[in-house]
């Protein structure tokens, strides 16, 4: 796949953020389609080149509006694409339940980032509350992310 | 130098991890920067302009969801006031009875109507007291407007009234002013017959019509109806007088039995 194919998947992933998310947007929860393009994108063309799209997506996406701090976008997104990165190549390297449970534990702390700083209050008065809103921002993304993953699974993307 | 270059190369991804997450977190710390409230606010302005027509789509989406309920609450509400409204028929209805109950020399039992007849051949209506509340066969059947019936059949709990457009039903009448008695019976919708009334006498339309007391049923001069049209055959003994009834049968929700005169 060239560079303007990915372009053009980026630009079809930002917009379909920058449309749709206030449709699907379940009492102030909301899908998050960059992290899986990310995801995947990171997992196919390791760290360097994950990192820079991630960045890049998400600047655009705070200067969008999409993101209320902004800043914080390119940054979880960074630190999504650097660990991700470094699952590249490891499917057949590691175990596969460990494998999953890493790329599970790298999209939930994600998920955590985006929430504490969005609900920094939440987390100091009520961390139950807290826990549950993250928690339910990362199983909304999840599904989208479960049915992409029936048609790309990981494991493939990263031994691609 | 080139063992420098070589080991940036090796580790550039660590490096741009480093410099991105430094300048992420120093746009964080910058929030309420002026310069980056500008930046924003132009790359706002040009967002707005594509995200502008999929805004009109969603308010006119909002817009058909907001007409809906409204529409939906608009039913309601009259529902609501249609109910209110005939709740306010049925106290008024109920106070003009407790009004006449205090103002009869009767002794009444008030009943609520719970089934109109379904007999073919009977027009009743069933109520809901019966000889538990000391009804008996034979009581004359009253609402504030006039006679309505008599009770033909009574069980412990519930009675039987025969009302007044039953084909068979029969009740002794006098006509005021005159004092002519004559004997009613059904004709059609709320019209009723008077017969046997005396060929000299004088009756006018819109006399009243009064039960006459000649029964041991119904008392003396219980409001019945008015004359609407007298007819005075020549060949015929008798003048007939017919009468249009106070009260409105189809529409009966609670009666009074007399029980005694006091």
């Amino acid at each position: 796949m060239n560079i303007t194919n990915h372009i053009f998947i980026a630009i079809f992933v930002f917009l379909a953020q920058f449309f749709l998310v206030d449709f699907l947007s379940i009492k102030m929860i909301r899908p998050d389609f960059l992290v899986i393009y990310i995801f995947y994108f990171s997992l196919l063309y390791g760290r360097t080149l994950g990192i820079i799209a991630a960045f890049s997506l998400g600047l655009l996406s705070d200067l969008s509006g999409v993101g209320s701090f902004f800043g914080l976008a390119p940054l979880a997104l960074t630190i999504n694409a650097y660990l991700v990165g470094f699952l590249k190549g490891k499917y057949e390297r590691l175990l596969p339940y460990v494998f999953h449970l890493l790329w599970l534990i790298i999209l939930l702390l994600h998920f955590f980032i985006i929430t504490y700083v969005n609900h920094q209050l939440i987390f100091v008065t009520s961390f139950f509350d807290f826990i549950i809103r993250w928690l339910m921002t990362f199983g909304y993304t999840m599904m989208f992310f479960l049915v992409i993953q029936f048609f790309f699974p990981v494991k493939e993307a990263s031994i691609a | 130098m080139r063992n420098l270059y070589l080991f940036f190369l090796k580790y550039i991804d660590h490096f741009i991890f480093i410099i991105f997450v430094f300048f992420s977190f120093s746009l964080l710390f910058q929030n309420d920067n002026s310069n980056i409230h500008i930046i924003r606010g132009k790359f706002s302005d040009k967002f707005s302009l594509i995200s502008s027509p999929l805004a009109w789509i969603r308010s006119m989406t909002r817009l058909e969801k907001e007409t809906e309920n409204l529409r939906l609450k608009n039913i309601q509400l009259t529902l609501k006031m249609q109910s209110m409204l005939n709740e306010n028929d049925k106290y008024k209805s109920l106070l003009e009875l407790l009004q006449f109950k205090e103002d009869s020399n009767l002794e009444l039992l008030a009943a609520k109507v719970v089934n109109s007849g379904s007999s073919a051949n009977l027009s009743s209506i069933t109520l809901d007291i019966g000889s538990n509340d000391g009804i008996r066969v034979g009581q004359a059947v009253l609402v504030p407007e006039g006679v309505i019936g008599k009770t033909i059949i009574v069980g412990k709990k519930s009675s039987v009234v025969q009302i007044m457009n039953d084909i068979n039903y029969r009740l002794s009448v006098r006509v005021l002013p005159s004092g002519t008695a004559g004997i009613l019976n059904y004709l059609k919708d709320d019209i009723f017959e008077v017969r046997e009334l005396q060929k000299n006498s004088n009756i006018s339309i819109g006399d009243k019509v009064v039960t006459s007391g000649f029964s041991q049923i119904y008392p003396i001069n219980l409001p019945v109806g008015e004359v609407v049209e007298v007819i005075n055959e020549r060949g015929s003994f008798q003048k007939v007088a017919k009468i249009r009834i106070l009260s409105n049968l189809g529409g009966l929700l609670h009666v009074f039995i007399v029980i005694n005169i006091l």
